[in-house]
């Protein structure tokens, strides 16, 4: 029995000093325990007698253990105000790579949740067909449709040589009306493309159109909206998709979106609107557009190809077929041209030299020189995916701008961002200390500038960590053209208290 | 890099009491608690200020001994020169600290 309750009190004892030992900080643990469990064998050897341990000498003993408790609080306390002393010493390398990596990855993330940039992203995607031209008189200079519809119908319904496909469209201007908009209100109307049912799968997009809910939804003709208009008509709504518009008299039933610029087509169109051959194609002239087969390829120079029509009981239509392929560059496309334009642009800027003299014959190690440019690389390589990934956050998910638009803002922010970026990433540089890169502090201004030429005149910073003093010239000379680091020796080591560690 | 304490520095009346039962010979945590009547989560944290403040300092005794007597090694603590100087200024200023934790000179007088 005696032996038992020795036993319970010392579990006890144990239990509490393993709980205080969870709370002290994590470096410290193994010394504070150590030190606790001799102190309470020590403290229980004293107090027993016959191998029992009085109900008094017991309390002693669970104060001890509770005390450990504030002990480890204690030194909880400590170790966090050293960490915050450590933490307001402002411009370690470790805090600039971090804020860019947070910078970084939330740019990144922005860029997989705004909408904009999603649906940027799928309609990148997106291509014309290769080997499509665009068939007009070869006299027309002005892109004006002159192609009538019998002379498409004619062309297609003859095999022709170097075609495998056509299709046409006309544009008309229509006044368009739905549940709750009336554009009759508009004397302008909307530029309606009025085009063979074959147009898209012609320019080769997979457009599956959704069946229709009933039969008698069967003969409504298919609509597809420009970027532009479903932008500016609809806000951008995806709902729109299956709802029914009307164009004049005629009821359309809204397909799809066709993102702008994805066709090299020329006309003003806010929708095309595609109907049957059978059906609608309607009077007047309009614009052909031609699937090029490898012989008609073949035939193809500078962009376009010859074409001679043939009609009997008419003279031959001299006709030229001018490719209609108009690709947009990809955003990487883009960025790296926005990066060269920055790099050309940098010295005009900033100083792109790290050429630094060292008024001391101090030598840093080849280790820390190593560390210093690994710093500025992984600045400057954090920093490019930061501008390319914001300004596309900004180009596509923020401003709501079609393609065209969106892709010269992002040019723009891609150019001004590049161009800073690395100006601050170089003269961030400049301004850390070589042995430690934290950034430089205290300046001071030494000298007079009326003396410049006779004296030094300038401003002296000083690395926290006590390794060097920065001597930064007011107005560089042939003498001082640059900054010069003064590395210091040890006695000047009890200036700094808290030194960095090196 | 620890600072040396300014010997001058005036010390609060516990860590006064920890620098005197060092001088008096209880240089271990525990009997120095039993010895000012400190609680643990007192004494401790006192002592390392102490410490960093270099007027003490602590060791752990060797393994060798502590295996002899059939014991887990204890740390002990010492007064450094600055610590002593320290407490010869307190002294002066809690005079009833010497009569309360005589040191083992006193005690045999």
């Amino acid at each position: 029995m005696k032996n038992t309750g020795n036993l319970l009190a010392r579990a006890l004892n144990l239990g509490l000093l393993a709980g205080a030992w969870l709370v002290v900080p994590g470096g410290e643990r193994t010394e504070w325990w150590r030190e606790w469990r001799a102190e309470l064998w020590q403290g229980r050897r004293e107090h027993e007698c016959d191998g029992r341990v009085s109900w008094a000498s017991e309390r002693t003993l669970i104060n001890f253990c509770l005390g450990a408790y504030q002990d480890a609080l204690c030194l909880r306390r400590l170790n966090r105000r050293v960490r915050s002393a450590h933490r307001v010493r402002f411009g370690a390398a470790w805090q600039c790579i971090t804020v860019l990596a947070v910078l970084l990855a939330a740019s990144y993330t922005l860029m997989h949740v705004l909408p904009g940039v999603r649906a940027k992203r799928s309609l990148s995607q997106v291509a014309t067909r290769s080997g499509l031209v665009l068939i007009k008189s070869v006299n027309n200079e002005d892109s004006l449709p002159t192609i009538s519809s019998g002379q498409y119908r004619a062309w297609k319904n003859r095999k022709q040589e170097f075609f495998d496909g056509l299709a046409f469209y006309r544009i008309t201007k229509e006044n368009v009306s739905w549940q709750h908009y009336d554009s009759s209100r508009d004397r302008a109307g909307w530029g309606v493309a009025r085009a063979s049912s074959n147009f898209f799968t012609l320019l080769g997009f997979p457009v599956q159109f959704k069946d229709s809910a009933s039969s008698s939804d069967a003969d409504i003709p298919s609509l597809v909206l420009s970027e532009r208009a479903w932008r500016r008509e609809f806000g951008a709504n995806p709902d729109i998709v299956g709802s029914q518009m009307m164009l004049g008299s005629l009821v359309a039933r809204i397909v799809g979106v066709l993102p702008e610029g994805t066709l090299g087509l020329p006309g003003n169109v806010d929708a095309w609107l595609l109907e049957s051959d059978s059906k609608a194609i309607p009077v007047g002239a309009g614009y052909v557009v031609a699937h090029l087969t490898d012989s008609g390829r073949s035939r193809m120079q500078s962009g376009s190809i010859q074409i001679t029509s043939y009609a009997p009981y008419r003279s031959p239509d001299d006709l030229l077929g001018t490719s209609i392929q108009r690709e947009f560059p990809s955003s990487r496309t883009v960025f790296l041209f926005a990066v060269m334009l920055a790099l050309l642009a940098l010295p005009a800027i900033t100083s792109v030299s790290l050429a630094e003299y060292s008024v001391s014959l101090h030598e840093i190690s080849w280790v820390r020189r190593v560390y210093r440019w690994s710093f500025l690389a992984a600045k400057i390589v954090l920093v490019l995916p930061i501008v390319y990934f914001g300004a596309i956050d900004v180009g596509y998910g923020f401003t709501g701008l079609d393609t065209i638009h969106a892709m010269y803002t992002q040019l723009a922010l891609s150019v001004f961002g590049c161009l800073f970026g690395l100006s601050w990433a170089l003269t961030d540089q400049l301004r850390r200390c070589p042995v430690c890169l934290e950034r430089v502090a205290h300046p001071a201004r030494v000298g007079q500038y009326s003396r410049t030429f006779l004296a030094w005149s300038g401003t002296e910073m000083m690395c926290t960590g006590g390794h060097t003093l920065l001597h930064v010239p007011a107005l560089p000379t042939s003498w001082f053209s640059t900054q010069r680091w003064m590395f210091l020796d040890p006695s000047w080591k009890f200036l700094f208290a808290d030194q960095v560690q090196d | 890099m620890a600072q040396g304490k300014n010997p001058d520095t005036k010390l609060s009346h516990t860590a006064a009491m920890i620098l005197q039962a060092l001088d008096a010979g209880f240089v271990y945590g525990f009997s120095i608690m039993e010895m000012t009547g400190l609680p643990s989560g007192t004494v401790y944290p006192a002592m390392r200020r102490l410490e960093r403040d270099d007027l003490i300092r602590s060791q752990w005794e060797k393994q060798s001994i502590a295996d002899a007597e059939q014991r887990p090694p204890r740390k002990y603590y010492k007064l450094t020169a600055a610590g002593r100087t320290t407490l010869e200024s307190s002294r002066k200023r809690y005079p009833l600290l010497e009569r309360l934790i005589p040191t083992d000179e006193e005690r045999t007088v």
